[in-house]
């Protein structure tokens, strides 16, 4: 029952959302990026590594699906499979070099891949479109044997599309987070120095987080690119990385369904605050400030602490009430 | 003192820049007894563990474990080899529970298992008899669901050198165990690891003279990186260099 419990709030989230929102443009992007934070979670949260490199795999996703959706007549399940083997493999690369560093020095080096590779795909206009980016990229409709299975034409088709491939990604990363290697992350997190003391082979453990990570994250950067129909430059950018990084914060590290309520309380709040006022990412900042100053643990610490008050609540309440009739 | 030699290091160096932390050691470690290494602050004690463990390698010499040159060896190679250790400073995972810590521990001479993302470790992948074990030896039976930085200092102590004990190995280097431990504790830690011969091989540092006196089979006595004497117990503390470098009184605080 308890073990379930992640699963059916996600689940919970993925139905409720068609039900409260207008866009399913909207509605999409929560779970895309809620992937990301996952994937970003999975380093931060379980295994201790601050990574700013999460948009070079995004944008290895987006730029991987376009490129075959557009130049090569590939099945769309196919390409979606190519985009996670992408994000992998720049995973594999930006991992293999950077865990050889801890601390400072370990973020730097995830910077200065991000950077790289944004000035890469800059460059690379024959591959990446450089500044305009791809653009008219496909939505084929699902499909067997020519029958239309499921269209992705309107919005909110492409969202069930969508939270079908996020239940099933979620279940994984849960699956993976409550595993052996899950578990052994946590002590890697907690210290590595005695992890390394006791057996295990740092480099290889951190290696398999990135490589996990970066499949997840280039999944969502597909998805997002399928959604927009574009893969711009921006999904590359620096900027990328650091908006995956807050929304995991923001939801909390070390708990995967924190990272679809940091994704869902950004996304959102951005989408009501920009209309109100342009500067609303000021706004953003102070919610940064409010969680690293005071909930450390994010929305879902922060829930998790009101679940306990109302517990308590409840007890006191009910405690009493029975008071009077213990006595008679 | 005839059982074979499990350890051997020969001319172990380590330099940190131009200081010679360690200035060509020789150990030879005898299975199944308990051999002390002690010596003032600064002798070099924590360094040559750091070398035979793997902790940090060396700047010169060879070291043989159990017939095999584990010199290069990374520490959790050696770990595979037989070798585990506890740290002087508590080093402990602290958020997760004390079961965890030991699971882990036990976990850590097969970390192939550690690389499975399917499985939770549970079942026959528990490693549960190891870890229940080890609870029993350390008295943390009641504590086994706590987060080892819930408890107290000594509680911590003995689940740091439970941790070593539940890789099972062959030589368990046990750096300072009683430090910081409340005098209550400390006879129980020095049965503790009296009782551990029978099964492993200790390398033992440590500062409570009583302790080292009782127990030990030999002494190596360390100064400035490097070794100054070796023998029985009764025999460093009759030594007269070993007193003269040892404030002379420290070293018969042991009951004679």
């Amino acid at each position: 029952m308890k073990k379930n419990t992640h699963l059916f709030l996600a689940l919970a989230v993925v139905l409720i959302m068609p039900l409260l929102m207008n866009s399913g443009s909207l509605a999409s992007e929560v779970l895309i990026f809620g992937l990301a934070a996952m994937g970003c979670n999975l380093l931060l949260g379980f295994t201790g590594l601050l990574s700013f490199g999460q948009g070079i795999f995004f944008g290895l996703g987006s730029y991987t699906i376009a490129l075959t959706l557009t130049r090569w007549p590939l099945p769309m399940p196919v390409a979606l499979v190519l985009a996670m083997v992408m994000g992998g493999l720049g995973a594999a690369i930006v991992g293999w070099i950077a865990i050889r560093q801890k601390g400072t020095y370990f973020v730097m080096l995830t910077l200065a891949f991000a950077q790289m590779f944004y000035f890469i795909a800059y460059t690379a206009t024959g591959l990446t479109g450089g500044d305009n980016g791809l653009l008219d990229i496909p939505r084929p409709s699902i499909t067997v044997f020519g029958q239309t299975l499921w269209p992705l034409v309107t919005p909110w088709q492409f969202y069930g599309f969508v939270a079908v491939v996020f239940m099933v990604a979620f279940w994984l990363l849960l699956k993976v987070s409550r595993s052996t290697f899950g578990r052994t992350l946590l002590a890697v997190r907690d210290n590595e120095e005695r992890a390394g003391a006791i057996g295990y082979n740092l480099k290889i453990l951190k290696l398999q987080a990135f490589i996990i990570s970066g499949v997840v994250t280039g999944l969502a950067g597909a998805l997002h690119a399928m959604m927009t129909g574009i893969a711009p430059l921006s999904n590359a950018e620096y900027h990328t990385s650091e908006m995956i990084l807050v929304m995991t914060v923001i939801g909390g590290t070390g708990n995967l369904f924190a990272s679809v309520l940091g994704s869902a309380f950004y996304l959102l709040l951005a989408d009501w605050l920009s209309t109100l006022w342009p500067r609303w990412l000021l706004l953003l900042g102070l919610v940064l400030i409010a969680v690293s100053l005071w909930m450390q643990r994010g929305l879902w610490g922060l829930g998790e602490k009101l679940w306990a008050a109302v517990g308590r609540k409840r007890d006191r309440a009910s405690s009493q009430s029975r008071a009077p009739g213990e006595k008679a | 003192m005839s059982s074979p030699i499990l350890l051997e290091a020969v001319g172990i160096e380590k330099y940190y820049g131009k200081f010679a932390a360690l200035g060509g050691v020789n150990l030879k470690v005898r299975a199944n007894t308990v051999h002390s290494v002690i010596g003032p602050n600064g002798a070099g004690k924590t360094t040559l563990f750091h070398m035979l463990t793997g902790t940090k390698s060396v700047s010169a010499g060879r070291i043989l474990f159990d017939g095999y040159d584990v010199t290069h060896e990374p520490d959790h190679r050696r770990v595979q080899r037989g070798i585990a250790r506890s740290f002087q400073v508590t080093s402990l995972f602290q958020s997760l529970s004390v079961r965890e810590n030991l699971r882990l521990a036990a976990q850590g001479i097969a970390p192939a298992m550690a690389m499975n993302c399917w499985h939770p470790p549970e079942g026959r992948r528990s490693c549960a008899e190891t870890v229940a074990n080890v609870l029993s030896k350390l008295g943390l039976e009641s504590f086994a669901t706590v987060p080892a930085g819930n408890l107290s200092h000594g509680q911590q102590r003995r689940l740091e050198v439970g941790m070593a004990l539940a890789a099972r190995p062959k030589a368990i280097f046990l750096d300072e165990p009683t430090s910081g431990m409340g005098i209550d504790d400390l006879d129980e830690m020095k049965r503790f690891i009296k009782s551990l011969r029978a099964d492993h091989t200790v390398v033992l540092i440590e500062h409570n003279m009583n302790i080292v006196m009782d127990i030990s089979d030999t002494v190596t006595v360390m100064q400035q990186g490097k070794v100054l004497a070796e023998g029985l117990p009764h025999e460093i503390r009759s030594n007269d260099s070993v007193r003269a470098a040892y404030l002379g009184n420290m070293i018969t605080g042991g009951k004679a």
